[in-house]
């Protein structure tokens, strides 16, 4: 019986064999938390050819016992703008840490008004997240502000059933900062004829910097059950703003028959973000996942349009009431009728 | 319809003493196993740590509600004893700030089978081998693509008892020891940094992971004092819940402490027609 019992209490104190690091409360406990969370789970280094050690020695110098709870956050989200990255924030109850420049230091390419007013005169269509219409060409036009909002089936149907006389169709993503996959899958099933490569998914299978799992192949299947298929052509139209699903969007539509991409290269974003926090509370999220193209090639650092197609607006057509990008785009659907 | 029911559920009084197994079960008297039911509920302090969701360690409330069955076994009921525990768990926790909650919802079952033996008059004890289902979910919703860690298992494992029936003063009682653990079987544990969406999309590979000791560690101690009311008695206790695995770089401690209220006895099926032999032997459940 002793026996027995001591077996037990032996076995009770193994269970505490899987301890986790633990982070104190201070300056120095989060900022070491919020560097070794990176460090074990973020997925661009390589990449983007980020020394992480050296990021630490640099910030940690930076760093001190007095400093408030705002000089951290500073610190923190200074360190964390060297990764570059759009998906990497620091949530305090004050602010939000966010890398801008991805987008900033670029055109913004987009102005939703001059659309509305000069090409519909405000009459269009609103549903969710999607503005339609039917431009003068009798080409349908939708634009899709973000990911995070999908539609149903139903809804999906009408909208293409709407444009079932239109020669060709526009699906216009700039300024759409992303959302949910599972959104993607359900609009570019309406454009694939057979179960279609949409790309591969990646992930961390150790806290090392390289240690990653083998590419995952995932497909997308057309859409059935009678409901609406688009077989006609089809213009994707981007800008830098266009990011994370709405760039994993634009890498999959390019890659199939009858889809061009025109305007400027997305923002990339092909990381799936991963969350956790901080001693002191703050949230961080960053990078995890990687998601290549059905090529396998990486596109965090954005897609690019169809050859031939970049363009970016002209601020005197914009003056004139034209979207340049959107007037290519048309006289490019003409131009293919014509031939 | 109700008249040509089989049998009738009656409660009976523990029967202390009366049906004290002193012997083999053959020979030609009725044997008669009653069957333990307890029903309890728990409540009680959690801490939970998931290295997939977080690195910090949460702690908050946990209740839940156990459902347990003892009954002799009819191929030698004074030796081997079964007994199935069902449970179900929901606990809150907030991190060491304050700011988040992390939930776990869970539900247990087992079926084991013990062989026991008479110590002294009132003392038994028992040990054996244990079946068990797992299958619960922690839940962070302040995360965005990682916002959940399912946990499932099914093992096989060892458990036993000491359960000593007598008298505190006026007071007829039953207590007992239970510890119970899982030795072997198999878990599932996502990859390290693998999302739930890719799981989604259709990779499975490498989800399940074979359990034991250094990678799972699952360690329930009971204590229950049934304190004999005639036909019911009163439960109290504590169970004590180690959860801990580690897998993939990925640590997941779950740790309840919880007090036991609830309410016990043993009953018996007895064919209307025919009664209840005057010769007819009771063996006990637990002693």
């Amino acid at each position: 019986m002793r026996k027995i019992l001591a077996i037990f209490v032996l076995l009770s104190v193994l269970s505490s064999c899987h301890g986790v690091d633990e982070y104190s409360n201070d300056v120095k406990g989060n900022f070491e938390c919020l560097w070794d969370i990176l460090d074990r789970h973020y997925c661009f280094f390589a990449e983007k050819n980020v020394d992480w050690e050296a990021v630490r020695q640099k910030y940690a110098a930076k760093i001190n016992d007095g400093m408030t709870r705002e000089e951290l956050f500073n610190v923190c989200s200074a360190m964390l703008e060297e990764l570059r990255d759009g998906h990497t924030n620091l949530s305090a109850p004050f602010a939000t840490s966010y890398y801008r420049k991805w987008w900033s230091d670029y055109p913004q390419n987009y102005d939703a008004r001059l659309i509305e007013q000069y090409y519909f005169n405000f009459n269009y269509r609103s549903l969710g997240a999607f503005t339609y219409g039917i431009l003068p060409e009798n080409i349908g036009y939708i634009h899709y502000s973000t990911f995070a909002v999908g539609l149903g089936e139903g809804n999906i149907d009408y909208i293409l059933n709407y444009f079932n006389l239109a020669q060709a169709l526009i699906i216009d993503v700039r300024d759409n900062g992303g959302g949910d996959l599972t959104n993607v899958d359900d609009l570019v099933c309406r454009f694939v004829k057979e179960r279609t490569l949409m790309g591969y998914i990646i992930h961390k299978t150790g806290p090392g910097h390289d240690d990653f799992s083998e590419p995952f192949a995932y497909y997308c299947d057309p859409i059935g059950g009678g409901h609406f298929a688009w077989r006609k052509p089809v213009v994707v139209i981007t800008n830098r703003s266009t990011y994370s699903a709405a760039n994993n969007f634009v890498s999959i539509m390019k890659l199939l028959p009858g889809v061009t991409i025109v305007g400027a290269t997305t923002g990339g974003g092909s990381g799936m973000p991963y969350s956790s926090e901080l001693p002191i509370g703050w949230g961080v999220r960053f990078s995890a996942c990687p998601i290549l193209d059905a090529n396998g090639n990486p596109t965090e650092f954005g897609v690019e349009p169809t050859p031939g197609c970049e363009v970016d607006m002209d601020p005197m057509d914009a003056l004139n009431g034209h979207d340049t990008i959107l007037d290519f785009a048309i006289n490019l659907i003409v131009g293919m009728n014509e031939v | 319809m109700m008249r040509r029911a089989l049998s009738i559920i009656m409660a009976m009084a523990m029967c202390l003493g009366a049906g004290a197994a002193d012997g083999s079960a053959s020979g030609s008297s009725e044997v008669v196993r009653p069957v333990m039911s307890a029903y309890m509920l728990r409540m009680g302090s959690s801490h939970l740590t998931d290295t997939y969701l977080t690195p910090l360690k949460y702690s908050g409330w946990s209740m839940g509600f156990g459902y347990e069955r003892m009954q002799a076994m009819k191929f030698d009921p004074v030796r081997w004893v079964m007994q199935m525990r069902a449970g179900i768990d929901v606990d809150r926790t907030h991190n060491p700030s304050g700011n988040a909650v992390m939930w776990y919802w869970g539900a247990d079952f087992s079926w084991s089978m013990m062989r026991r033996w008479r110590m002294t008059e009132g003392l038994t004890v028992g040990g054996g081998g244990m079946a068990s289902a797992d299958l619960g979910c922690i839940y962070a919703p302040r995360n965005g693509n990682n916002p959940a860690s399912a946990k499932a298992s099914v093992t096989v494992g060892v458990t036993g008892y000491a359960a000593w029936t007598g008298k505190v003063g006026l007071v007829s009682m039953t207590l007992r020891y239970q510890p119970s653990i899982p030795v072997l079987g198999a878990f599932f544990a996502p990859d390290y940094g693998e999302l739930y969406y890719e799981i989604y999309l259709g990779n499975y590979s490498g989800l399940a992971h074979c359990a034991w000791w250094k990678n799972y560690f699952n360690m329930k101690n009971l204590l229950t004092a049934d304190i004999h009311f005639g036909a019911t008695s009163l439960r109290l206790g504590y169970l004590g819940n180690i959860l801990s695995t580690k897998v993939n770089d990925v640590t997941s401690n779950l740790f309840t402490h919880s007090f036991i209220i609830g309410v016990s006895g043993e009953w018996l099926s007895i064919n209307r027609r025919h009664g209840l032999s005057n010769d007819a032997r009771i063996i006990s459940a637990i002693y």
